[in-house]
C-alpha cells in the first residue's frame, strides 16, 4: 500500500518500521474474517484492516479525535489476523506505535484515566494485587455486581516440588498467577520433576511489563523487563536451561523482550538471550518422553487455545498432542481460533464485547458438554470461568490426574 | 480444425443483415413480429401474436465455430438441433442439457428462447447453465453481441442467460455459443419396482451418494434410472446400487429416454386432457392431489400430470409445496387460462420495465410470455 | 446527483431517524478506512456508511435515498478487486457486513438460506456437519460473502467442473431502487419469466441490493488428488492444459503459476513448491475411487506428452491442503515481494494462452514492470498481477495502461476482460474496447429498468458513450477510429 508518512515521523525508527509494515499491506481485507470485533460489529473500523487505515492516517498527519482511538482500543491485540495475514503485515507491532501516537496527541477523559491508572498501578504488583482481591473478597457483597462476578474462589496453593535433578529450569511467577491460581505453577513443579527437571522460582523477579506496555505505559514495562532479567540472570548464568512460562500472555512479552530491549544498550543482549530462553510449558513438555504423565482416567475435555499461544507464541496443536497422547478425548471446536475476549485488561475496559465474546465461547466450548475446560493461560481461565459451573483449569493439572 | 467436421447437410448461410431490415421495418412500422423457427412449440406459452409479419429464422444456419478441445460451439440460431447434435456426436461430444426434439425441424434459437431442458437437467444442469453468448436484433434494430465462447465472462449484464425462455419477447437470436460436454463412454438404464414414494425416497437416497446419474423417470409403478460413465465408474455404481434393491437393465433404453425428452412415450399421448408440468423443489414428498396419472423427471423435480382438476387448484397445490405450476399443452381444453404462473406485482412490474426497456415498440413476441410481456 | 451540503444534511437527518448513532459513519475519519476496497488504487469519501441489519432498515434507506436521489453503494467484505464496491462522493456506502446470519441449513433439500453478509468460506463450513459445500470459492473466500459473490457473479478454482456463482445459486432476495423486497428464482429448477436471478447475479450492485440468497449445496466428493506438475517452460504448461481436456477429462481445478507467483506462495504457505520451476499446474480431480483412479491415470499421462519435468502426488488430506494454500494465498503473498499489485482477470480460449503469456512477457519488458502469472488455466481466465510501486512518481500509471493492453490483448484473443473480478470503476475504459455503442446503449437500457435515476452503484460497470470517445481518441485500432459517431470533445 502506498503511504506518505509525516516526515518527522518516518525519521524515527518508529517511523521507518510503520512505514515497512503498512507497504506490506495490500488491502485484501482477509484479515476482518478472523477478527472478533469485526465479526461482532461489521465496521470497517472496527477490524485490522481499517485500524490499519486508521494507524496509516494518524502517521500521514491526519487530524484524529477520540473516535480514532477508541476503535483502536477495542482491539484485543488477539493477533488472529497476523496468523490469517498472507502477506505477513505484523499487526501488532503497528497498532502500538499508532496507540502510541494517539495517546500522546488525545486526551482521555477523567474516568478511563482513572480505571487505566488503577489497573495499572494494582495488576503488575502482587501485593497489591493480593491486598484488593482479598478486600474485594470480604466485601465482595458491597460491590457493583459486573465486578463481583470478576472475583475468582481462592484456590489452594499445592505442594511445589522439592526434588532436586541436575536440569534445572526457571519458571515466571508473574503477577495476577500467583494470587488468582497459586495452585499452577506448583503443579507444573511437581509435572516437571517427573520429567527429571527441578523447577526454580525466583521470588525477586515480577510482573513481565505486559500490562503496562499494552496500557502505552513503554517506559514502566521496560523498567520491569530489566528488573526481572536482573533477578533471573545468575541463574542463568549458572545453568538454568529455560524459562518456562504457565501464562501464555507472560509467555509471548517474554518472547517479545528481544525486540523491546534491541536499543538498549545495556539489556539489549541479556534480552535477545532471555528471549531465547522463554518457552512455554507445552514447548517443554512436548521435547521430552512424557508417556509417564499418560492418565488412568481419561475424561472428555474442550481446549481453549489462548490467543497468545496461538496467534502470538504460534504454538498450535502442540497441547492437543500431548493431552491426546497422555489419554484425553478432545472435543472438536467451532472457531476455536476467535479470542475469548479476556485479553489482558480488556475484560475490565471493554466489558461489553469482552463479555459477547466470552458467552460465544462457552457456548462453543460447552456444545459437547466436555468434564473440564482447560486452557493455558490465567486471564482466560478466570474469564471463562466467570461464565460456567464446568470447573476451568490450566491443561497442566491433567498431566498429574492419575 | 473447425470447419472441417461440419457436416454436409448444415449449410452455411448468414442472413443477419435480411433479418436486421425486417426488424427495423417492423419497429418503424410499429408492426408486431412472429419470430419463428421450426414451428415444433408453437402449443407452449401464449398464443402467438396474430400477425403476417413472420420472421423466419430457419434459413439462418451453419456453424460458426467449433473447437471440441474448447468445449464451445458457436452457431446460427436456425441450425436444426438434430443437425447439431449430430455434428456433436461425430465428435464424442453432446449437449448436456438434452432439449426436447418435438419436431425434426426444431432450431437451437427455438431452443434457448423457450429454455426447455430434458432428462439429463436435473444432474448436468440446463440450457441457461450452458449458454455462454449471444448475438441478437435488439429492440433499437442494432445488432449486438454478449458474453462470448469463454466460460467465464462478467464483463456487463448477462444478457445471455436472460434470453433463454423469454420466448422471443426480447429480441431475435441469431448466433449464440454454448458450453458441450464430452459423451459419456457408456451409458445403461436399469428399471425397479416402486410406488411413487418409494421411488422418491431412492432419488433421495441417492442424491449423496456420489451415484453417476444422468436421468430418473418414475411411472405406474415403475422407476427408470440411467447411468453414464466410464466402465469401472458404472459397474461400481451397479455394485452399490444391487445392495441397495434389485433391479433389471433397461432394453432399449435409448429409444425409452428419447420418448420421455421429446413426449412420445405413452403417458404424454393423451390428447383429451390438459398437460401440467409441477416444478418443485427437490424433496417435495408424493403430492396427495395428484395420485393419479403422472410422470416423474429429475428425482421429482418436474413431474407431469395430465388431468382435468380447475386451474386454480393445481396451482394452489403446488404452490403450497414451493413450486410452480405451467400449463405446458393443452390451453384448447381450458381456453383463457394462462398457462405460466403469476407472478408477484413487484416481480412482474420489474418484468414488464424490462420488456418496454428492451423491446419499447412492443414488437418482439408480443405477449407470448404474459399479456404484456 | 446532489452533493451539496444541504442534500447531505437532508439525507443525514433521514438516516438518523433510521439507524442507531454508533451505526451510521458519518465523521470523517471513520469514513476513511471506507474510501476503497480490495482495490486500493481508487478513492473516494462517501458521505455516510450506514450499516443496517434488518430488510426494514434497508428499505427505508433506500427509500429515503431514493426520494433524495442520493446515489447508493452496496459494501459487503470490501474484498472485490476492480473497485466496484468504490464511494460514491455524493453518495452513502451501504455496508451489509452486518447481515450475516445463516438463516436456514435444510439438508434434505440441499440448498441453505443465508444472509448476503455471510462469508464464502462460512457457508462450507456451516454444511460440512451434513457431507455437503458451497461450490464456488473464490480466493478469497475466508473473507468474501455472498452477498458480494452474488454481485459479480464470483468463480474460483472450482468453476471449470462445478460452476461460477450463477450456477450455484437458487434464488436470492432483492430491495429494489424503490424499496420493494422482490424474490428472484424460486426453490424449483424453473421458475416462471424472464430469469432476473441470472441478470441479478453478476450485476455489480447496479440492479438492487441482495438481501437473501438461497444456495445449492453438493455432496462432498468422495475422494479428491491434488497433482501438481512442474514444466521447464510457460508454454509447455499452457499446452498441457488443452491436452488434459482433450482427453474427456474435465478436473475439479486446474490451476496454473509462473516462477514469480511460485516463489511468493511458496514464501507464505511453505507448500512445497518448486521454487526453480518455470510453471507449475496444480490439477484437482474428484470423484468415486475407482473413477478417480482412473482420471489420474489418464491425466499422468497427459502431463507427461506435455514435457512436464516433474509430477507429484498429495498423498494424505493435509498434503491436499497445503497444495492449495499456496494458491489460495498467491494473490496477497505477492505483497511480500511487491510493495503494490495490480490484478488483470481477463479471459481467453483455453488453446491462446501460450500464445498470450509470450504477449505479456513482451509487454512486461517493454514497461519495465514485473508480471507475475497466477491463475485458472482450465477455463482460461488469466490473473496476471502487475507488480509496481505506488510510491514512485509514475508508476501506477504505468501499471494501469500495461494492464489495458492485456486486457484488449485478451478481447483480441476472442476473449473477456474480467472473468470474475467484475467490470467495477476499473475496467470501465476497456468495457469500451469490448463493447460496441449499441451494445453499451443496451446496457443502459437494462439498467435504466430496474433504476431510473442511476442511484445504484452509479458510475460503474457500463460507461458513457462519451467516455468511451475520449477512450477511443487514446486507443486507435488499425488505424480505424472506433466509435466515430459520437460527439468527441
Amino acid at each position: 500500500m502506498k503511504t506518505n508518512l509525516l516526515d518527522s515521523i518516518k525519521q524515527t525508527k518508529d517511523g521507518q518500521l510503520a512505514d515497512s509494515i503498512l507497504r506490506k499491506c495490500v488491502h485484501c481485507g482477509f484479515c476482518n474474517a478472523t477478527c472478533p470485533t469485526y465479526q461482532i460489529l461489521g465496521d470497517e473500523n472496527e477490524g485490522p484492516r481499517g485500524r490499519i487505515y486508521l494507524i496509516k492516517q494518524v502517521l500521514e498527519g491526519a487530524e484524529v479525535s477520540n473516535a480514532t482511538r477508541d476503535h483502536l482500543d477495542r482491539c484485543l491485540t488477539c493477533r488472529n489476523c497476523e496468523t490469517t495475514c498472507p502477506s505477513g503485515v505484523q499487526y501488532a507491532s503497528l497498532l502500538e506505535i499508532g496507540k502510541k501516537h494517539i495517546e500522546e496527541s488525545t486526551e482521555r477523559p477523567f474516568k478511563e484515566h482513572f480505571v487505566r491508572d488503577a489497573l495499572l498501578n494494582t495488576l503488575p504488583y502482587r501485593r497489591r494485587f493480593k491486598f484488593f482481591l482479598r478486600v474485594g473478597r470480604s466485601f465482595s457483597l458491597f460491590l457493583p455486581k459486573a465486578l463481583r462476578s470478576k472475583i475468582p474462589a481462592k484456590v489452594a496453593k499445592g505442594k511445589w516440588s522439592r526434588a532436586q535433578h541436575s536440569r534445572r529450569m526457571l519458571v515466571l511467577d508473574g503477577c495476577v498467577q500467583p494470587v488468582l491460581s497459586p495452585d499452577i505453577n506448583s503443579a507444573t513443579s511437581r509435572v516437571l520433576d517427573k520429567l527429571g527437571i527441578t523447577l526454580v522460582n525466583i521470588k525477586k523477579a515480577g510482573c513481565c511489563g505486559a500490562v503496562s506496555q499494552h496500557l502505552n505505559k513503554e517506559k514502566d514495562a521496560q523498567t520491569m523487563m530489566k528488573h526481572n532479567i536482573d533477578a533471573w540472570w545468575p541463574e542463568i548464568e549458572a545453568g538454568a536451561e529455560a524459562i518456562v512460562t504457565t501464562a501464555s500472555g507472560c509467555g509471548l512479552m517474554i518472547k517479545d523482550y528481544a525486540q523491546y530491549l534491541q536499543d538498549d544498550p545495556e539489556y539489549a543482549e541479556k534480552a535477545r538471550f532471555i528471549s531465547t530462553l522463554c518457552k512455554d510449558i507445552a514447548e517443554i513438555i512436548a521435547l521430552e518422553d512424557y508417556s509417564a504423565l499418560a492418565t488412568t482416567a481419561p475424561k472428555t475435555i474442550s481446549w481453549h487455545p489462548p490467543c497468545t499461544l496461538q496467534h502470538g507464541q504460534k504454538v498450535t496443536g502442540v497441547v492437543e498432542k500431548i493431552l491426546i497422547d497422555c489419554g484425553y478425548q478432545l472435543n472438536p471446536i467451532k472457531d476455536a481460533h476467535l479470542c475469548c475476549g479476556s485479553a489482558g485488561t480488556y475484560s475490565i475496559l471493554q466489558p461489553e464485547l469482552s463479555s459477547q465474546l466470552g458467552d460465544n465461547k462457552i457456548a462453543n466450548l460447552e456444545k459437547d458438554k466436555p468434564e473440564m475446560i482447560v486452557t493455558a493461560n490465567i486471564g482466560c481461565q478466570t474469564h471463562l470461568q466467570e461464565r460456567t459451573k464446568t470447573p476451568v483449569k490450566h491443561w497442566v493439572h491433567l498431566l498429574l490426574d492419575r | 480444425m473447425a470447419l472441417n467436421i461440419t457436416p454436409s447437410s448444415i449449410v452455411d448461410r448468414d442472413i443477419s443483415i435480411e433479418l436486421q431490415q425486417q426488424v427495423q421495418s417492423s419497429i418503424d412500422l410499429r408492426s408486431p413480429l412472429l419470430i419463428r423457427g421450426g414451428d415444433s412449440k408453437l402449443f407452449y406459452g401464449r398464443d402467438p401474436v396474430e400477425t403476417s409479419n413472420i420472421l423466419e429464422l430457419k434459413n439462418h444456419t451453419g456453424i460458426i465455430n467449433y473447437d471440441p478441445t474448447e468445449l464451445v460451439v458457436t452457431v446460427r440460431a436456425g441450425t436444426r438441433l438434430l443437425d447439431l447434435e449430430l455434428l456433436l456426436e461425430k465428435n464424442q461430444q453432446i449437449l448436456s442439457f438434452e432439449p426436447p426434439m418435438f419436431n425434426q425441424q426444431s432450431t437451437i434459437g427455438g431452443v434457448v428462447a423457450a429454455g426447455i431442458s430434458g432428462p439429463r437437467r436435473a444432474f448436468s444442469g440446463s440450457i441457461r447453465d450452458a449458454i455462454l453468448g449471444v448475438e441478437m436484433i435488439n429492440g433499437d434494430g442494432k445488432i449486438v453481441k454478449f458474453g462470448g465462447e469463454v466460460m467465464k465472462n462478467v464483463a456487463g449484464y448477462d444478457m445471455s442467460r436472460l434470453m433463454v425462455r423469454s420466448m422471443g419477447t426480447l429480441g431475435v437470436i441469431l448466433n449464440l455459443s454454448l458450453r458441450v460436454m464430452p459423451k459419456p463412454e457408456k451409458e445403461i438404464s436399469l428399471i425397479l419396482d416402486a410406488t411413487q414414494g418409494e421411488g422418491l425416497a431412492y432419488c433421495k437416497q441417492w442424491r449423496t451418494q456420489h451415484l453417476p446419474l444422468s436421468a430418473t423417470s418414475w411411472y405406474r409403478g415403475k422407476l427408470y434410472l440411467r447411468l453414464s460413465g466410464s466402465d469401472i465408474t458404472i459397474d461400481a455404481a451397479l455394485k452399490k446400487l444391487s445392495q441397495q434393491m434389485s433391479f433389471e437393465f433397461l432394453e432399449d433404453d435409448i429409444f425409452f429416454w428419447q420418448s420421455i425428452r421429446n413426449q412420445q412415450h405413452a403417458f404424454f399421448n393423451k390428447v383429451s386432457k390438459p398437460l401440467w408440468r409441477l416444478s418443485l423443489p427437490i424433496n417435495t414428498p408424493v403430492m396427495a392431489r395428484f395420485e393419479g396419472d403422472l410422470l416423474l423427471e429429475g428425482g421429482g423435480t418436474q413431474r407431469w400430470v395430465s388431468n382435468n382438476a380447475a386451474e386454480k387448484i393445481i396451482r394452489a397445490v403446488v404452490g403450497r409445496h414451493g413450486g410452480y405450476a405451467t400449463l405446458f399443452n393443452g390451453q384448447k381444453h381450458l381456453p383463457g387460462v394462462a398457462p405460466f404462473p403469476i407472478l408477484a406485482p413487484e416481480l412482474h412490474k420489474l418484468q414488464k420495465n424490462l420488456k418496454r426497456k428492451l423491446d419499447p415498440q412492443n414488437i418482439f413476441n408480443p405477449g407470448r410470455l404474459y399479456r404484456d410481456i | 446527483m446532489n452533493s451539496e451540503p444541504e442534500s447531505r444534511n437532508n439525507i443525514l437527518l433521514a438516516l438518523r431517524e433510521i439507524l442507531p448513532e454508533k451505526y451510521l459513519l458519518t465523521a470523517k475519519e471513520d469514513l476513511k478506512p471506507y474510501e476503497c476496497d480490495g482495490m486500493p488504487a481508487y478513492q473516494r469519501i462517501p458521505i455516510a456508511v450506514a450499516l443496517p441489519s434488518t430488510i426494514e432498515e434497508v428499505q427505508k434507506i433506500i427509500r429515503a435515498c431514493e426520494s433524495q436521489r442520493i446515489p447508493v453503494v452496496a459494501r459487503g467484505a470490501g474484498t472485490g478487486l476492480s473497485g466496484g464496491a468504490l464511494p460514491h462522493e455524493g453518495g452513502i456506502i451501504l455496508g451489509l457486513s452486518r447481515f450475516n446470519t445463516i438463516i436456514d441449513i435444510d439438508h434434505e433439500n440441499m440448498t441453505m438460506r443465508v444472509q448476503p453478509g455471510v462469508r464464502n468460506l462460512a457457508i462450507s463450513e456451516a454444511a460440512a456437519p451434513y457431507g455437503l459445500y458451497y461450490a464456488p470459492d473464490p480466493s478469497s473466500q475466508i473473507a468474501c460473502t455472498i452477498g458480494g459473490n452474488v454481485a459479480e457473479n464470483a468463480g474460483g478454482v472450482h468453476c471449470l467442473k462445478y460452476g461460477l456463482t450463477v450456477h450455484n445459486i437458487l434464488e436470492v432476495k432483492i430491495i429494489t431502487v424503490e424499496g420493494d423486497l422482490v424474490t428472484l428464482g424460486s426453490m424449483t429448477l424453473d421458475t416462471p419469466g424472464y430469469d432476473l436471478l441470472a441478470l441479478m447475479t453478476g450485476s455489480e450492485g447496479m440492479l438492487g441490493i441482495i438481501v437473501e440468497v438461497v444456495v445449492k449445496l453438493l455432496p462432498r466428493p468422495l475422494a479428491t488428488n491434488v497433482l501438481m506438475a512442474s514444466f521447464d517452460a510457460v508454454e509447455d504448461a499452457a499446452n498441457a492444459v488443452a491436452i488434459v481436456i482433450s482427453k474427456g477429462i474435465i478436473p475439479a481445478g486446474l490451476e496454473m503459476m509462473d516462477n514469480l507467483a511460485i516463489k511468493a506462495a511458496e514464501d507464505f504457505a511453505n507448500a512445497g513448491y518448486p521454487v526453480d520451476a518455470e510453471a507449475i499446474l496444480l490439477c484437482e480431480l474428484d470423484g468415486a475411487e475407482e473413477h478417480l483412479a482412473e482420471q489420474v491415470n489418464i491425466v499422468m499421462v497427459a502431463l507427461g506428452e506435455a514435457n512436464a519435468s516433474n509430477v507429484v502426488m498429495a498423498n494424505s488430506e493435509q498434503e491436499k491442503a497445503q497444495l492449495w494454500a499456496g494458491r489460495k494465498a498467491a494473490f496477497p503473498a505477492v505483497g511480500r515481494i511487491s510493495p503494490d499489485y495490480y490484478c488483470m482477470d481477463g479471459t481467453i480460449p483455453r488453446k491462446r494462452i501460450a500464445e498470450v503469456l509470450v504477449e505479456i512477457k513482451a509487454l512486461s519488458e517493454k514497461y519495465g514492470l514485473r508480471v507475475a502469472n497466477v491463475f485458472h488455466a482450465g477455463d482460461g481466465n488469466l490473473h496476471p498481477l502487475i507488480l509496481f510501486d505506488a510510491g514512485i512518481d509514475g508508476e501506477l500509471e504505468k501499471a494501469e495502461h500495461f494492464g489495458g493492453d492485456i486486457l484488449e490483448l485478451c478481447v483480441k484473443m476472442g476473449g473477456t476482460i474480467t472473468g470474475e473480478h467484475g467490470v467495477g470503476f476499473e475496467k470501465l475504459d476497456q468495457m469500451c474496447v469490448q463493447f460496441n455503442p449499441d451494445e453499451l446503449t443496451h446496457f443502459h437500457n437494462i439498467k435504466h429498468a430496474f433504476d431510473p435515476y442511476e442511484l445504484l452503484n452509479p458510475g460503474k460497470v457500463i460507461p458513457t458513450l462519451h467516455r468511451c470517445a475520449e477512450v477511443g481518441a487514446m486507443h486507435v485500432h488499425n488505424g480505424e477510429l472506433p466509435h466515430a459517431d459520437i460527439p468527441r470533445f
